[in-house]
């Protein structure tokens, strides 16, 4: 052949592929909603949700899409407020047309806002919210179906594996529980009592504080006056550095422990060196562990011009949270909502994700993809998360996979 | 005994942030009977701005130009806001003007500085000073020292200089100040200034003790508007011991009651001396005429 020929034949392929791209780019888009707080103090877990999110649907287009559709993301900011959570999930469903969501950073904003989806029946996945009612809230036999889905480790979870670690691990007697007054803190709170009492050990003080407090004076110097050998924590990243700033000033110097907020890099940040030696349960730790974590790390490390992801855990969740939504549509063969959600509850494809392998990780019942036996324990040190423990990070590289149902 | 010294320290010190603020919603009210419901805003961006020059400048160069800053944001507040309700003879359009620009203020400052809360860096050192068994931290004894110090230069200003003896005038009767030859408009604009550069200040003393973000300014606002009533609009001393009062009542109530009720006892308190002495606890009864 001719090398003109040659050029035809290359400039024929090229074209013909130009068209099948096109082609794919063309076809109707599956709108999928991305709500959370991108303002406000628990926006470093929103952006981070948001932009692992986004890198997941990146990679999605690239290699074709969903049933020959792109993937386009509709974002809108909650504000971490429950009613601008209704409103943008209004939105999202009667304006936007959405197919599906994902999202929620807030517990008392998915509890409000999750609602409409269930009405208008779309799945909706959870991805960073904790509160242990989240996926509660609309079990048959009240509701004919259950939308809500969640890839992150629940209060439940949470709470117990928080006790464990304090009592079983550390052989701490005293603790003292320090929550916020919203409804992350109290319902938290809540778990961690009922998981003290499993274990006989009532907390030494229980106290309050509010979002956006100056002086934790008081709460501290409660519990320290009543013993505590260590401090659990409910609450989320700045209010968080203020009690280990307060510690230091009071010279009173116990181990934190507390749920995966105390990941958050304005927890980091703000506590500075007090913060250093904070223990929480986390889902993903930002480590190249497994090829897909290392390929996922260097790809948001790439896009977005950072070398700390702002957290961690809300990317990785975010990220996988958009495969297992993928996955669902292709089963289904379609957006229609009912069936995508029965595709979930029964997902045959197995979804290796960041975070986890997720193999069959819902059931009609179960609607939670977290196990506690997926969690491990981070702690703080010199400004970064890393492994609490050797063995974790040692046998990180097997994935843990979800076991039996807590 | 430790104890009830350490909650009554850090009761002080989050006292006199409360009254600087409220010190000033007093300077506007004085001249112009209106306040400045941005007030909390105006700490924030005063905090925002000192946080990025200190990078460059250093704290101690850096405060005069925050001042600065405070001077201008002020002036734009009651050029924008305040003046043109005033000129419309509106009873409560200031209100409703203060406070869109304030929500303006903490959008702007979204997009400027971002959503996370930032740390800043303390110029001070942050190991705590014992003294008798409580402990403080060395910021804390400078927001203190700071906020008297700078109360006490605007007062100075006021008795002393002739421009402050024009405020003083205007205060007391705006209309026989204007009659006098006293520039009125100025001195409110002035006021506005003055007070945003107090609140600015206090935000560059508060944000080694707090992370500064957006919405700092929102919950502080609030309590130094408690501060404010609770100690009179009218009282400069008022203010100091109103802020004292509700920071120290807060922290005893947070240890002895409840942290839930934290800040239960200030509010009654409000409302107790809006019900029998709505002048504030040491403001002056004037009446109004007619």
């Amino acid at each position: 052949m001719s090398n003109v020929s040659w050029a035809a034949l290359a400039a024929a392929t090229l074209l013909g592929s130009t068209a099948l791209v096109s082609g794919a780019l063309a076809a109707d888009p599956i709108k999928i909603g991305v709500s959370g707080p991108f303002t406000g103090g628990s926006a470093s877990m929103g952006v981070s949700m948001r932009d692992g999110v986004k890198l997941a649907v990146e990679e999605i287009n690239k290699a074709g899409g969903v049933l020959g559709r792109p993937l386009v993301t509709v974002e809108r900011d909650d504000e971490a407020k429950n009613e601008v959570g209704v409103q943008v999930t209004q939105e999202l469903i009667s304006k936007e047309h959405v197919v599906a969501a994902v999202g929620f950073i807030n517990t008392g904003v998915t509890l409000a806002a999750t609602r409409f989806y269930e009405e208008a029946e779309i799945p909706v996945f959870d991805n960073v919210a904790t509160g242990t009612a989240v996926t509660k809230q609309f079990l048959p036999p009240d509701y004919e179906q259950n939308y809500v889905f969640r890839n992150a480790a629940n209060d439940t979870i949470q709470s117990a594996m928080i006790v464990d670690q304090a009592i079983d691990r550390q052989h701490f007697t005293k603790p003292a529980i320090l929550a916020d007054s919203t409804n992350y803190g109290q319902l938290g709170r809540q778990d961690l009592e009922a998981a003290l009492a499993k274990k006989g050990i009532k907390p030494v003080a229980e106290e309050k504080f509010n979002i956006g407090d100056v002086d934790m004076t008081a709460q501290l110097l409660k519990a320290k006056s009543a013993g505590a050998d260590s401090v659990l924590t409910y609450g989320i990243g700045p209010e968080l550095a203020q009690i280990a700033n307060g510690m230091a000033k009071l010279g009173w110097k116990v181990p934190i422990v507390g749920s995966w907020t105390l990941s958050m890099s304005t927890f980091i940040d703000n506590a500075g060196p007090n913060g250093d030696g904070a223990i929480m349960p986390e889902t993903f730790i930002q480590a190249p562990t497994t090829p897909k974590r290392k390929a996922f790390i260097e790809a948001y490390q790439k896009a977005y011009g950072i070398d700390r992801i702002p957290s961690p855990v809300s990317a990785a969740q975010g990220y996988d949270s958009v495969y297992l939504l993928a996955a669902a549509i292709n089963q289904a063969g379609t957006t229609d909502g009912p069936k995508v959600r029965a595709a979930l509850e029964d997902l045959k494809t197995k979804v290796d994700g960041v975070v986890t392998s997720y193999d069959h990780p819902f059931s009609s019942t179960d609607h939670e993809a977290i196990s506690k036996n997926i969690p491990v324990f981070g702690i703080v040190k010199g400004g970064h998360v890393i492994f609490w423990s050797k063995e974790d990070e040692a046998s990180a590289s097997q994935v843990r996979v979800k076991g039996a149902v807590n | 005994m430790e104890i009830l010294a350490q909650l009554v320290v850090s009761g002080i010190s989050v006292g006199m942030i409360y009254a600087v603020i409220a010190f000033g919603y007093q300077l506007t009210f004085a001249t112009s009977k209106t306040l400045n419901f941005g007030q909390g805003e105006a700490l924030m961006l005063g905090a925002l701005v000192g946080l990025s020059l200190t990078q460059w400048l250093g704290f101690v160069l850096m405060l005069p130009l925050v001042i600065l800053f405070g001077l201008c944001q002020g002036a734009v507040v009651e050029w924008l806001g305040v003046r043109q309700s005033m000129r419309a003879k509106s009873e409560f359009g200031w209100i409703m003007a203060t406070i869109a620009l304030g929500i303006i203020f903490r959008n702007l400052a979204e997009n400027i500085w971002g959503r996370d809360e930032l740390k800043f860096p303390s110029p001070l050192p942050e190991e705590p000073l014992s003294f008798l068994g409580v402990n403080m931290l060395p910021m804390e004894v400078a927001v203190v020292v700071g906020a008297l110090a700078m109360m006490l230069a605007v007062e100075l200003f006021n008795r002393r200089s002739i421009y402050g003896k024009a405020v003083v005038a205007a205060s007391a009767d705006r209309d026989a100040a204007g009659l006098m030859g006293i520039n009125t408009n100025l001195v409110i604009t002035f006021s506005y200034a003055l007070s945003s550069a107090t609140a600015a200040v206090a935000g560059v003393l508060v944000g080694p003790l707090k992370p500064v973000g957006a919405t700092m300014g929102a919950v502080l606002g609030l309590k130094a508007f408690a501060v404010a009533i609770i100690g009179g609009l009218s009282s400069g001393f008022g203010v100091i011991v109103g802020g004292l009062i509700l920071g120290i009542v807060e922290k005893l109530t947070g240890f002895y009651i409840d942290s839930g009720y934290q800040d239960v006892p200030g509010l009654l308190l409000l409302l107790l001396v809006l019900a029998f002495k709505p002048a504030g606890l040491f403001g002056k009864t004037a009446i109004k005429k007619v």
